[in-house]
């Protein structure tokens, strides 16, 4: 009985997928959908962010970007000199995805300024990206959570400890928001800091672990 | 995520440049951008603005100041400096907290005094995506929360027809501290600014901009509070939310999210005026704050009403 059932499994496995594994099969849908579809798909899942210094140019952007009217606004980066050519209606988040290629700014309310995963920290205030005109950010410093990672802050390694997450999709505007916190009130209680994320949503429902990994993350900062 | 339809963008350097593009016509300033932006996205303003005036890149327009027996506000200070301010928290409690419970942090952060008082309307039917209700402050015929779906509308009526109620939490705060808001042609006291225009709320002229709000320092003696009832805490519109300066035979209470204007229960101020305050005093003004209110066909934002008299009853009683 048990080599029955065995073979049945392995005819199911020739019917459906033939010998290619999980991933395999996933590469090759993955490419089919890259040919016909957009090339941003791709781009953003494989470009590596741009470089600090280097010149954003328009011809590069996708069509429904390209017009003549433009604004060149020069900003900072998670400590990198960007220069861009901007219209009026893009957002900074789409700045930053699209051009920078920093996707820790999320999308989730579809720009309503309701869920706080667009946070982005500029000069020194935690703002949504997706209600910040591009154009209004010439001259500003801005950072981001692939910023805040790099610089190996405290919070990061409070977050993996605490489990402050899920699916991922809320944390880095949660760790933005956290870390301006941070920045401002190097010892906050746990009043502040509820008060301070009480913008960012997460649908899996982490609020509990939020607080401790930031006053744990301010904690080492203080010993340190 | 929807993009904006094209516009194109100026820095204003000082209000009258402001003021010039804004008399061209079909243009809209930005302040903290949290309310426009918004409404560009989702195309709800009859009239999609073809330019849009910047004015953070006006100096000097953001301040906290005491000067003259007066708190002055820069109308670019954003809601959360106006928050964290020692002066304002001191002795301007209504307004700090008002400010404090405004929207999300982010937002706060981002959004400006000026704007705040200035903003649209939340009515789901005005702010339906694409401008799909031609609703009476768009120029139609007709205020479809009437018949439809208002369970957080007015609960004293309509103005011009209009039942939406405004959304501001710094507004009744304002009323309540007896402020002036200050634009670029006059002095306007706080109680008459607002009003039902086609689509705004406010009473200010085309080409005309709040630059500061003149909040007079209340005497010695005299508390003021702010409460806010809002369905989550942390970042909701309210649904009621009341401020009181009460204290040396003053007594001003207005609520907001009840009316279209910020409303002043007037009988409930008398109730209170130069009386004691407690628990039994508080209610007995609650309960008349809220003897002109009436529900709407179908009863659907009656729960307003219990709202807006516990909100009366414990903002009188912060007072204390």
């Amino acid at each position: 009985m048990p080599e029955k059932k065995e073979n049945k499994a392995e005819e199911k496995k020739k019917k459906g997928f033939g010998n290619l594994s999980r991933r395999e099969f996933l590469k090759d849908a993955g490419l089919v959908i890259g040919g016909t579809t957009v090339g941003s798909i791709a781009f953003a899942a494989e470009a590596e962010p741009r470089e600090p210094g280097t010149e954003g140019s328009i011809e590069n952007a996708p069509d429904r970007m390209q017009s003549q009217e433009t604004d060149r606004i020069e900003l900072t980066v998670n400590g990198g000199k960007y220069s861009f050519r901007v219209e009026p209606n893009w957002s900074l988040r789409q700045l930053l995805r699209d051009e920078i290629g920093l996707t820790s700014p999320k999308d989730w309310c579809g720009g309503l300024g309701a869920c706080g995963s667009c946070t982005v920290i500029m000069n020194g205030r935690p703002v949504l990206s997706c209600l910040t005109l591009a154009v209004e950010c010439d001259g500003a410093v801005i950072e981001t959570a692939e910023g805040i990672a790099k610089t190996k802050h405290p919070i990061i390694d409070a977050y993996i400890k605490w489990n402050a997450f899920q699916c991922g999709y809320c944390t880095p505007g949660f760790v933005t928001s956290a870390k301006a916190l941070l920045d401002r009130n190097p010892s906050p209680t746990e009043a502040d800091v509820r008060d301070a994320l009480g913008g960012n949503l997460c649908r899996c429902g982490t609020y509990q672990q939020h607080p401790k990994a930031v006053l744990e993350a301010a904690d080492i900062m203080k010993r340190s | 995520m929807k993009t904006w339809k094209k516009f194109a963008h100026v820095n204003a350097r000082t209000i009258e440049d402001a003021a010039a593009v804004l008399r061209e016509g079909n243009a809209s300033i930005i302040a903290g951008g949290t309310d426009i932006l918004g409404a560009m996205r989702f195309e709800i303003l009859p009239e999609y603005p073809g330019v849009l005036v910047n004015l953070k890149s006006i100096p000097g327009l953001d301040y906290i100041k005491e000067e003259g027996g007066m708190l002055k506000i820069g109308a670019l200070t954003r809601l959360e400096d106006i928050a964290k301010s020692d002066i304002v928290r001191k002795k301007y409690t209504a307004l700090a907290e008002a400010a404090h419970r405004t929207a999300s942090p982010h937002i706060r952060e981002m959004g400006t005094i000026g704007g705040n008082i200035c903003q649209l309307t939340r009515c789901w039917y005005f702010r339906n995506p694409d401008n799909r209700f031609n609703c009476l402050r768009k120029g139609g015929r007709k205020c479809y929360a009437i018949t439809g779906e208002n369970r957080y509308h007015s609960i004293f009526g309509a103005v011009k027809g209009c039942m939406a109620v405004n959304p501001s939490d710094t507004a009744p705060a304002l009323v309540a501290l007896n402020a002036k808001i200050k634009t670029n042609k006059r002095l306007i006291e706080a109680e008459k600014f607002w009003d039902m225009v086609k689509p705004g709320s406010t009473v200010l002229e085309p080409d005309e901009l709040v630059t500061e709000i003149q909040v007079p320092l209340p005497a010695k003696g005299v508390k003021s509070s702010f409460i806010k009832f809002a369905i989550r805490s942390s970042i909701d519109f309210p649904v009621v939310n009341c401020a009181s300066m009460i204290g040396k035979g003053e007594a001003r209470i207005c609520l907001n999210a009840v009316h279209n204007r910020p409303y002043r229960p007037e009988n409930a101020e008398e109730l209170i005026r130069g009386k004691s305050i407690n628990e039994k005093s508080a209610d007995v003004a609650g309960a008349a704050a809220v003897t002109k209110a009436r529900a709407l066909p179908g009863d659907r934002n009656k729960w307003k009403i219990q709202i807006a008299r516990t909100m009366v009853k414990r903002s009188i009683l912060a007072c204390a």
